[in-house]
C-alpha cells in the first residue's frame, strides 16, 4: 500500500515535471522569438539615435570630429633612446594601437537603448564634472541606465568599486584608470566576467589595451606636439624654456612635457629645456617656482609650459608680473574659464582645445557603437585644436 | 648624567629655542650666498617673502592650537577652501558683504572647532580632521563639484573685479596686501601670546594643564578660543588664495596644514604646547620658503624637496623633543 501511495506520487511528480519543462520550452522559445523581435527593433531604433544636435556648454558640437592616426613603426628598443627623441615615448604615445585583443566579449548588435552601465571615473575635479555631464547626455540620447561612481583619486577604492560594478554585472563598464599597471590588473578581471569595458582618458599600460573594447580621450601627446610648434613660432625657434608639470603617476605627466620636448628636438632644436618643476595645482607654489626661475636663468629663460591652465598659469603670469617679464611665452593645457581669460588677457599665448564634456560623451559613445554592432577603433581620439587669442571667443562660455 | 652635563645640555636647550630658528635662517642665508651669486638679492629676497605670505597668515593661527597643546588643526585647508567659496558666492550683494561671509564661515567652523575640543575635550586631531571631510563634503554636495568664478558671481556690480584684485592690491602702491595683513597678524599674535592674561592662560594650558586647571583657567574658553583665532586666519588666507587663483574651489588650500604646522615647529613652537613665540614662527615660515628657493636655485626637483621637507620637520621635532625631555619636559 505504502509503495502504491509512493510509486503514485512519483508518476505524478514526473507527470507535473514533464509538462512543466514542456510548457516551460514553450515559454522560452516564445521568449526568445519575442527578445529576437525586440533586439532587433531595439537595434534600429538604436542606430536612429541622433547626436549632432546635443551641445555643450561651451557652445561647440558634444560630438565632434573624432581624429585617427596613423602609428609608425616602432623603435626596437624605445627605451634605449633619449627622452628628447619622439621614440622613446612610443609605447606611451600609441599605446593601444597595435595591442593585439583578447577575450573580447562579441557585439550582442541589439541596440544601445536600455543598457545597464556603470563608469568609475578617477576622481572629483571641475573637470570630471564636465566629463560626467557629457557621458550623461549621450546615455539620456539612448536612454541608458548610467551611474557614475568616483574613487576620488583612490585606487583602492577603485578597485572596490570595479569589484562591486563586477558582481552587478552591468552591461558595460567604463573605467578611468587611475594607475597605469594597475589598470591591467582592474582591466583583466572585468573582462573574465564576461563584461565588455572601455577604457577613457587618461592612458594605462599598454598591456590593459588587451582585455578593452577600445580607449577614447584626449590625444595628449598629440595636442601637445602641435602646441610646441605654435609656441616655438613665437619663439623664433630659439631660446631657453621651463616646464610646470602635471601630478606625477598619471600619462599627462609626461605626454605634456615630453611631448613638447621631444617635437621640439626637431622642430626647434635651437630651443633647450632649462628646467622641469611639479610644484602642483597651486598658484601660490607654482609663482615661487617660477619666481625662482627667473632669478636663476634671467634672460635665457623665454618661454614656459603648463600642465594647467588654471591655478599653475596664474602662478606664472604672477610670477611674470612680478619679476616684469611680460615677455615670457606661456603655452597651457586647457581649456578653463581662467585660462581663456587669461589667453584673452594675453597672459598665455595659447592652450590646447579639450573638450571636457564632448571627452567623456565619446567613451559612452563608444559603447553604443559597439552594442550597435558597428565598427569600433581600438583608439579614438578627440579632436585637436590649439586656441590663441584670435579665435578664444568661440570656446565661451568655458565647460568648467 | 653629571650635574655639569645637565647644566650643558639645559642651556643647549635654552640656546636652541631662543635662537635657533634666526641661527638657522642666517645659516641657511650663507648658503645660499655660497649657492647662487643672485640669492642675496633684493629682488629674490622679495620673491622668497612674496611666496610665503599666505602660509604666514595661516601658520599665525595655527601657532596659538600648537602653543595650547593641542599639536594642529587639520581642518584648516577646507576652512580655508569654504570662507573663499562662499565669499564668491555672495559677491553677487558686494565686496564688503563677501568678504564679511567669508569670514563668518571661518568663525563658524572655528566655533565649532572650539566647542568639540574645548568644551567637550575630542582629541584635536581627530575632529579637526573629521571636520575637514564634513566641511568638504557640503562643499561638494552644495557646490556640485564645481568652481565658482568672482567674475560671474559678482556680476555687474564691479565686486569680481574688486575680489580678484584683492590679493594684488599693493599698500601706497608698493606692499603687497597680503604682506601688510601677515605683519598686523604677526603683531597682534604676538601681542596677544605676550602682552593678554589669554596668552598668559594659553601658556600655562599648554605647557600644565593640571595646574592651569587647580588655578581657575577656564580651559574650554582658553582652548576653544585658540581654536577659533586659527580658523580666522585659515578664512583670511583662504579669502586671499581664492583672491588669487580667481576660482572659489573645494581644493583651494590643500597642504596649508602640513606646511603651516612644519612653520611653527620649525620656529621653536613645542608639539607639546607652552613654548615658542610668533617671531619664532615667522622665522619657521621664512625657511621654509628660503629653502625651496635654495633648492630650486639648485636644480633640485620638487620631489626631491618635498623629501628635504619632510626630513627637516622630522628632524626638528625629534631634536626639539630631545631637548625638551632632558630639560625635563617628560610630556615632550
Amino acid at each position: 500500500m505504502k509503495s502504491q501511495i509512493r510509486n503514485t506520487v512519483v508518476m505524478l511528480a514526473a507527470g507535473a515535471m514533464l509538462a512543466g519543462v514542456s510548457g516551460c520550452g514553450k515559454q522560452q522559445s516564445a521568449a526568445a522569438g519575442a527578445g529576437r523581435a525586440d533586439a532587433a527593433a531595439n537595434l534600429a531604433e538604436s542606430l536612429k539615435v541622433d547626436l549632432s544636435g546635443i551641445k555643450s556648454q561651451d557652445g561647440q558640437p558634444l560630438l565632434l570630429a573624432l581624429e585617427t592616426k596613423t602609428p609608425p613603426p616602432r623603435p626596437k628598443d624605445p627605451d634605449a633612446l633619449p627622452e628628447t627623441d619622439p621614440g622613446h615615448w612610443y609605447d606611451m604615445e600609441y599605446a593601444g594601437w597595435n595591442t593585439a585583443k583578447e577575450n573580447i566579449p562579441a557585439s550582442p548588435k541589439d541596440g544601445a537603448i536600455g543598457k545597464r552601465v556603470i563608469a568609475i571615473i578617477n576622481g572629483d575635479h571641475p573637470y570630471l564634472t564636465a566629463y560626467s555631464a557629457g557621458m550623461k547626455k549621450v546615455a539620456e540620447a539612448y536612454r541608458m541606465k548610467l551611474r557614475i561612481l568616483s574613487p576620488n583619486w583612490k585606487v583602492d577604492v577603485q578597485n572596490q568599486m570595479l569589484d562591486e560594478a563586477v558582481n552587478e554585472k552591468p552591461d558595460l563598464i567604463i573605467l578611468i584608470a587611475l594607475d597605469a599597471k594597475v589598470a591591467i590588473l582592474q582591466v583583466r578581471k572585468v573582462n573574465q566576467a564576461g563584461i565588455p569595458i572601455i577604457l577613457s582618458n587618461m592612458h594605462p599600460d599598454n598591456e590593459a589595451m588587451r582585455y578593452a573594447i577600445c580607449w577614447t580621450g584626449p590625444d595628449d601627446w598629440g595636442q601637445f606636439r602641435m602646441l610646441a610648434k605654435v609656441w616655438a613660432d613665437k619663439l623664433n625657434r630659439k631660446g631657453g624654456v621651463a616646464y610646470v608639470r602635471h601630478a606625477p603617476g598619471g600619462s599627462p605627466f609626461f605626454a605634456r612635457t615630453f611631448g613638447p620636448a621631444s617635437e621640439l628636438t626637431a622642430y626647434a632644436p635651437d630651443i633647450k629645456t632649462l628646467d622641469m618643476q611639479a610644484p602642483g595645482f597651486e598658484a601660490a607654489k607654482t609663482q615661487q617656482v617660477v619666481s625662482d626661475w627667473i632669478m636663476r636663468f634671467g634672460d635665457k629663460l623665454v618661454g614656459i609650459c603648463a600642465a594647467d591652465d588654471s591655478a599653475q598659469a596664474i602662478g606664472i603670469a604672477e610670477a611674470c608680473k612680478k619679476a616684469g617679464r611680460s615677455d615670457i611665452v606661456v603655452v597651457a593645457a586647457g581649456n578653463s574659464k581662467v585660462g581663456m581669460d587669461a589667453v584673452k588677457a594675453g597672459e598665455i599665448h595659447a592652450i590646447t582645445y579639450q573638450s571636457a564634456e564632448a571627452d567623456g560623451a565619446v567613451a559612452l559613445k563608444a559603447g553604443a557603437d559597439w552594442f550597435n554592432g558597428l565598427t569600433v577603433e581600438p583608439v579614438r581620439y578627440l579632436p585637436k585644436h590649439v586656441i590663441t587669442q584670435t579665435d578664444v571667443d568661440t570656446f565661451q562660455p568655458a565647460q568648467w | 648624567m653629571s650635574e655639569r652635563t645637565t647644566q650643558f645640555t639645559r642651556s643647549l636647550g635654552g640656546l636652541f629655542h631662543r635662537a635657533g630658528i634666526f641661527g638657522a635662517v642666517v645659516l641657511i642665508l650663507a648658503i645660499g650666498a655660497l649657492v647662487s651669486p643672485k640669492f642675496l638679492t633684493a629682488g629674490n629676497l622679495l620673491n622668497t617673502v612674496d611666496s610665503v605670505m599666505l602660509l604666514g597668515i595661516v601658520a599665525v593661527g595655527v601657532a596659538f592650537v600648537t602653543y595650547s597643546g593641542h599639536y594642529a588643526d587639520l581642518s584648516v585647508p577646507t576652512t580655508m577652501a569654504f570662507s573663499g567659496v562662499m565669499a564668491v558666492e555672495m559677491l553677487r550683494f558686494g565686496f564688503v558683504p563677501a568678504l564679511l561671509a567669508g569670514l563668518a564661515t571661518g568663525l563658524g567652523i572655528g566655533l565649532v572647532n572650539a566647542l568639540m575640543v574645548g568644551r567637550l575635550r575630542v582629541n584635536p586631531i581627530i575632529w579637526t580632521l573629521a571636520m575637514s571631510y564634513l566641511t568638504m563634503g557640503v562643499m561638494r554636495w552644495l557646490w556640485s563639484n564645481q568652481q565658482i568664478y568672482p567674475d560671474v558671481k559678482g556680476g555687474d556690480t564691479g565686486a569680481g573685479r574688486l575680489f580678484t584684485e584683492l590679493y594684488r592690491h599693493e599698500v601706497l602702491s608698493r606692499i603687497p596686501l597680503p604682506m601688510v595683513i601677515l605683519a598686523l597678524f604677526a603683531v597682534a599674535g604676538h601681542y596677544v601670546l605676550t602682552r593678554t592674561a589669554f596668552g598668559q592662560q594659553l601658556k600655562l594650558v599648554g605647557s600644565n594643564p593640571s595646574m592651569a586647571a587647580m588655578t581657575g583657567v577656564r580651559m574650554p574658553r582658553t582652548v576653544g578660543l585658540a581654536f577659533v583665532l586659527s580658523a580666522l586666519a585659515a578664512s583670511v588666507g583662504g579669502i586671499l588664495i581664492t583672491s588669487l587663483s580667481k576660482v572659489g574651489a573645494y581644493y583651494n588650500g590643500e597642504g596649508y596644514d602640513f606646511d603651516a604646522v612644519t612653520a611653527v615647529v620649525l620656529g621653536g613652537v613645542m608639539l607639546t604646547g607652552g613654548r615658542g613665540s610668533m617671531l619664532g614662527v615667522l622665522g619657521g615660515v621664512l625657511m621654509l620658503g628660503l629653502m625651496s628657493n635654495i633648492l630650486t636655485l639648485l636644480g633640485v626637483d620638487t620631489f626631491a624637496q618635498r623629501i628635504v621637507k619632510g626630513a627637516v620637520f622630522l628632524a626638528v621635532v625629534g631634536v626639539s623633543s630631545l631637548l625638551a625631555r632632558r630639560m625635563g619636559r617628560d610630556d615632550a
